[in-house]
């Protein structure tokens, strides 16, 4: 087994943990075990930035569902040539993406009804740097994080999907460009665009 | 404008740490000169960490026993065969084809009910026979409900020898008269009393006149010359063209009174028929009208002089029977009211 490893890091240019390209090789080969743990390996983090992404439960569960079960039925396309961690995450948010584009929904409502006053002055206060407010704890409010969800919808999708991947997944510029298989020029403007819509979206927001 | 983006991406880049020791320390330098890019760094720095402290959200539960079970439910379709990728698209293409053939036959079957309707008859096939790009038999007798359709394409079309026992009998009736409102409706009447009111193609009223197009059996047409002989009184003039085996040529009999124009719905067949016009058109042209009127107001009163009565059988010999053309819908009349 060992060897085999070897062997697929030796043709993939050792892009793949050995971990996870035992992982990967057994799950191949059918080994329902090995996929279960690839699963648990990532199932929080494609559902979480499929949340942020399209905004809500119901349809983020069903993607990521669809994600797991197009990247694991298709793993005998999958080269070895990118992680196993972005092909995933490629064909996470490119379903989403299109599924966004589907069911894009043009909303007019304004965000100040989504938060309370409270919250409101407090997330002003952080934003304009007035006073010194914790942001975990003001990001840990049910409502600011409903916001900022709000927010994120507003963003056009491939802006959107730049700004989850990096902030919210933490993902470095050049994993972002390997996901989304575009120029990493074209993430770093995205990223620069996006950041700059969000903050006036919020700022609108708590005005 | 350019510039400021670029600032903004090289700001971005330096929070995510991205940039290299060199365009770090640039960046570093500009921060500390540049108050409007220090707000800015600042700015972004916080909405960084705001976006960076929401918390995750965790799969729902027994997400990876559903994501297994579709894989499995998947693998298990696969090695049984009963679904398969590209089946299911030849399937889903198959269905699609069927129901598309299945739309075209409907809209179809739709559009012959629809045709069926409105269409008459005689525009029907002839539409069919243009479409399937046949030669239309020379219709030798038939005129067009209105002659003013016709068209030079019909006239040059050569015709064949008649056989006079099949001809049909085709004949305009052209009536003048001073009270067109009461003949018309003495003509409507005859045609309800004789039952061929239904067999009335084409009805075309204008201000001054108005034209019947019929087609009939001969019984039925003898019936309705009887019928109109009641009309004869209110005309000023009178004429029966009578159609012979050349398409568009016509044997115009003036002047004919109600007895000539049953004499002639009478006869057998076609010879007879074009004899009798051919004698009382002669008869007619040669006679002042109102001679002609006296001359059978006289003959009424006997018995017909113009048509020679058939011989009476006498024994049980077997005469030649002429073949007889009075079968249904073999008559084709015109009738046309024209007001002075």
């Amino acid at each position: 087994m060992v060897k085999h490893i070897q062997e697929q890091l030796r043709v993939t240019g050792g892009n793949i943990s050995i971990d996870e390209a035992s992982l990967v090789s057994q799950a191949r080969a059918g080994n329902m075990a090995s996929v279960e743990k690839l699963i648990l390996k990532y199932q929080d983090r494609i559902y979480n930035t499929i949340l942020k992404m399209c905004g809500n439960d119901a349809d983020a569960a069903e993607l990521a569902q669809d994600a797991f079960v197009k990247a694991i039925g298709g793993l005998k396309d999958f080269k070895g040539e990118s992680s196993f961690y972005t092909w995933l995450f490629r064909i996470a948010v490119n379903l989403t993406l299109n599924f966004c584009k589907k069911n894009s929904r043009v909303s007019f409502q304004s965000l100040n009804d989504e938060i309370d006053e409270d919250s409101n002055r407090q997330l002003k206060d952080y934003l304009l740097d007035k006073k010194a407010v914790d942001p975990s704890e003001l990001a840990a409010k049910k409502e600011v994080s409903g916001l900022i969800l709000k927010a994120l919808e507003k963003l056009e999708p491939q802006q959107r999907a730049v700004v989850v991947l990096r902030d919210i997944e933490q993902m470095s510029y050049n994993d972002i460009a390997e996901t989304l298989e575009i120029e990493i020029g074209t993430v770093k403007s995205r990223i620069a665009r996006g950041r700059k819509n969000l903050r006036e979206i919020l700022e609108a927001a708590v005005q | 404008m350019k510039d400021m983006e670029l600032v903004e991406e090289l700001l971005n880049s330096y929070i995510d740490g991205e940039l290299d020791e060199r365009k770090s320390n640039e960046v570093k330098r500009l921060i500390d000169n540049d108050p409007k890019a220090r707000r800015l760094f600042n700015s972004l720095n916080r909405y960084k960490k705001l976006m960076g402290s929401m918390l995750p959200a965790a799969a729902p539960e027994g997400f990876s026993e559903s994501v297994s079970r579709r894989l499995e439910r998947q693998a298990l379709l696969a090695d049984t065969g009963v679904y398969h990728h590209k089946a299911g698209l030849r399937h889903l293409i198959l269905r699609r084809f069927v129901t598309a053939a299945a739309v075209i036959v409907l809209m179809a079957v739709l559009s012959i009910i629809v045709f069926d309707i409105f269409v008459p008859k005689s525009s029907r096939d002839k539409l069919v026979s243009s479409a399937l790009g046949r030669k239309q038999k020379p219709q030798v007798l038939y005129e067009k409900p209105f002659p003013d359709a016709k068209t030079a394409q019909d006239e040059a079309v050569p015709v064949p020898l008649p056989k006079t026992a099949t001809v049909p009998m085709v004949a305009k009736l052209t009536l003048f008269t001073d009270s067109p409102v009461e003949t018309d409706w003495l003509i409507g009447k005859a045609l309800m009393n004789t039952g061929l009111f239904d067999k009335t193609t084409a009805v075309d009223r204008k201000t001054d006149s108005v034209r019947y197009v019929l087609n009939c059996s001969r019984d039925s047409l003898v019936n309705l010359a009887q019928e109109l002989s009641f009309i004869w009184p209110k005309c000023t003039d009178t004429t029966l063209e009578i159609g012979t085996e050349q398409t568009g040529k016509y044997i115009t009999v003036k002047n004919i009174t109600a007895q000539q124009t049953l004499e002639i719905c009478k006869a057998d067949n076609y010879n007879q028929r074009i004899r009798m016009a051919n004698d009382m058109a002669m008869i007619n042209n040669v006679m002042a009208p109102d001679i002609l009127q006296k001359y059978f107001a006289q003959q009424n009163a006997d018995s017909d002089l113009l048509v020679p009565e058939k011989p009476v059988l006498t024994s049980t010999e077997k005469t030649e029977q002429p073949k007889s053309d009075s079968t249904s819908g073999n008559v084709n009349l015109t009738i046309t009211v024209i007001g002075r």
